[in-house]
């Protein structure tokens, strides 16, 4: 879907390199997260990406073409973008923000209504109160869904998101990566995410690609990164982390005894943990209901039962392999 | 006061008026895309220059600028044998026009300036062209600047406007200097009183287009409400 191959970003004649011989793959319908601390590059190229930046070395590839021969109005329409300071135009209405980008493919104006009631909706905002407020009338947390709604406006099937959940509170920032993640596997787009937060990273992304001094230092799936740092600066940027990230990275599956699944029950119960779920997750749980075995379901289907004991034998083991360095 | 003396405020006061508004037109039709091209302008020294003569002109006293514009026609007849009279309406409106200009260019490139770099970054990064990004995003969003620029230069032509009399334009300075030089309270009353009361009107008139001209969402009893 998007290819960068061994592509630069210099400034000043050179002298300042922003990236440096980047290549990487983003696959149709995942989520690749660029990871880093500022000034890594991350955002450069980013907007490489959709050409708000132009590379001066190498080439960026999307749908197999490159991206410095194609029509920049047309290559961005194709493409939805949100960013941390969400930039909604001031002087427009919730409604006429996310309608901006539509407006310009000229659809009806039935047509953009509705759109915009459905990604109003999607993102949690009831369009009767939110269609004619202005961003000034909105809490962060709003602005920031009404820029997710206008980043997915025109249905693009590719969505660059640069830090989107930054400037929020944590709470609120939490429930929008969740509703986010939600609302992800049920539209099925590529999205690009660019965060300095690594555990932001390990929650949103399929592969992170893990960024320094604008070169690539490591990509691949979060519970990867985690278990194999590639470098001494992988681990590093992970540093005291590594512990709690193993337990957000490693799934549920992991702990199950092998083959033997049980009995399953009838149907499935209120209590029961997501296949995809984190050990975190399933630590939690236990806390709450005080259960000593708790069934494990990918959707309907039943996987097998957690044992408490297992789980606390494992985070233990984790605890001694990450050697919860500093801690 | 008799329907003569009347009259000749009238008279008066109606050329006052045409001159700011002919001048006015004139500014703003060669200021607000002046000031629009400068703030897309990426050649530094361009800008900067351009800057420079707006910030060296403005302070110039109006009186020495309408005394300018006279001396320089004086000039041109004098040494190019050219037909031009060193008084009347010409050398005055250029004059009114050329201050007139400084306020309203200089506040359409703020404006414009000043509109957040994020929001036109997203604007692109959405695909707008430049030409909506700037219809669309960067002049409403520009608009009550441009529009305060407009009624200081405003004010001000009414306030030069009364000045160009002495080298011959008309309006209301002509009854001013009339009654200074003859001793006439009443006739320096017939010119400075509708002069006064026009700026005032203007200031007022075009300080509500100012916050009408604002647009929603970004005056203060939306913020605030």
């Amino acid at each position: 879907m998007i290819r960068m191959e061994g592509v630069s970003k210099s400034y000043d004649g050179g002298r300042t390199d922003a990236v440096c011989e980047l290549t990487l793959e983003v696959r149709r319908g995942e989520t690749l997260v660029l990871l880093g601390s500022s000034g890594c590059g991350k955002t450069t190229s980013l907007k490489m990406i959709n050409r708000l930046v132009e590379p001066t070395g190498g080439r960026v590839l999307v749908d197999g073409t490159d991206v410095m021969e194609t029509d920049p109005i047309a290559l961005r329409r194709r493409i939805g973008y949100a960013v941390q300071h969400v930039g909604l135009f001031p002087h427009m209405t919730v409604a006429q923000n996310v309608s901006v980008v539509p407006g310009s493919l000229k659809k009806t104006r039935g047509d953009i209504d509705a759109r915009v009631d459905l990604l109003l909706n999607m993102m949690g905002l009831e369009p009767s109160e939110f269609r004619g407020r202005y961003p000034s009338q909105l809490s962060g947390g709003q602005r920031q869904r009404v820029g997710v709604a206008r980043s997915l406006a025109a249905d693009p099937p590719i969505i660059l998101m640069d830090e989107p959940f930054g400037a929020l509170d944590p709470i609120t920032r939490e429930q929008l990566q969740g509703e986010f993640l939600e609302l992800e596997s049920e539209i099925q787009k590529t999205v690009v995410f660019v965060t300095h937060d690594v555990f932001e990273a390990v929650r949103m992304g399929d592969r992170i690609a893990l960024l320094d001094e604008g070169k690539l230092q490591q990509l691949t799936t979060p519970a990867e990164l985690v278990e194999h740092p590639a470098n001494d600066f992988v681990e590093r940027f992970l540093g005291q982390h590594r512990f709690q990230l193993s337990l957000l990275t490693r799934p549920v599956r992991s702990v199950m005894p092998e083959g033997d699944a049980g009995e399953a029950p009838a149907s499935r119960p209120e209590t029961f943990i997501p296949a995809r779920g984190s050990l975190i997750e399933a630590l939690d749980l236990f806390k709450k209901t005080g259960l000593a075995t708790i069934p494990v379901y990918r959707r309907q289907e039943f996987l097998g039962h957690l044992r408490k004991k297992d789980l606390l034998t494992l985070i233990a083991q984790v605890l001694g392999e990450t050697g919860s360095g500093g801690c | 006061m008799s329907a003569e003396f009347a009259a000749l405020i009238l008279r008066h006061s109606v050329e006052h008026l045409t001159l700011v508004v002919v001048a006015m037109a004139i500014a703003c039709v060669l200021a607000i895309p002046a000031g629009i091209l400068l703030a897309w302008c990426r050649v530094r020294a361009i800008v900067s220059t351009v800057l420079g003569i707006v910030n060296v002109v403005q302070p110039i006293p109006s009186l020495a600028l309408v005394a300018l514009a006279g001396a320089v026609f004086l000039y041109l007849r004098e040494n190019f044998g050219m037909a031009l009279s060193t008084i009347g309406l010409l050398p005055g409106l250029i004059a009114l026009v050329a201050y007139a200009v400084l306020p309203v260019l200089r506040n359409t490139f703020t404006g414009i300036r000043q509109v957040d770099p994020t929001v036109i970054e997203v604007a692109r990064g959405m695909g707008m062209r430049s030409h909506q990004i700037l219809l669309s995003v960067q002049l409403p969003l520009a608009l009550p600047v441009i529009m305060a620029g407009v009624r200081i230069a405003t004010v001000w032509t009414i306030g030069v406007a009364a000045l160009a009399a002495l080298i011959g334009t008309g309006g209301l300075g002509n009854l001013i200097f009339r009654g200074l030089s003859n001793y006439r309270v009443s006739l320096i009353l017939a010119g400075a009183v509708p002069a006064a009361v026009m700026a005032v009107v203007f200031d007022l008139l075009l300080g509500l287009a100012e916050k009408w001209l604002t647009p929603r969402g970004m005056s203060r009893s939306v913020i605030s409400r």
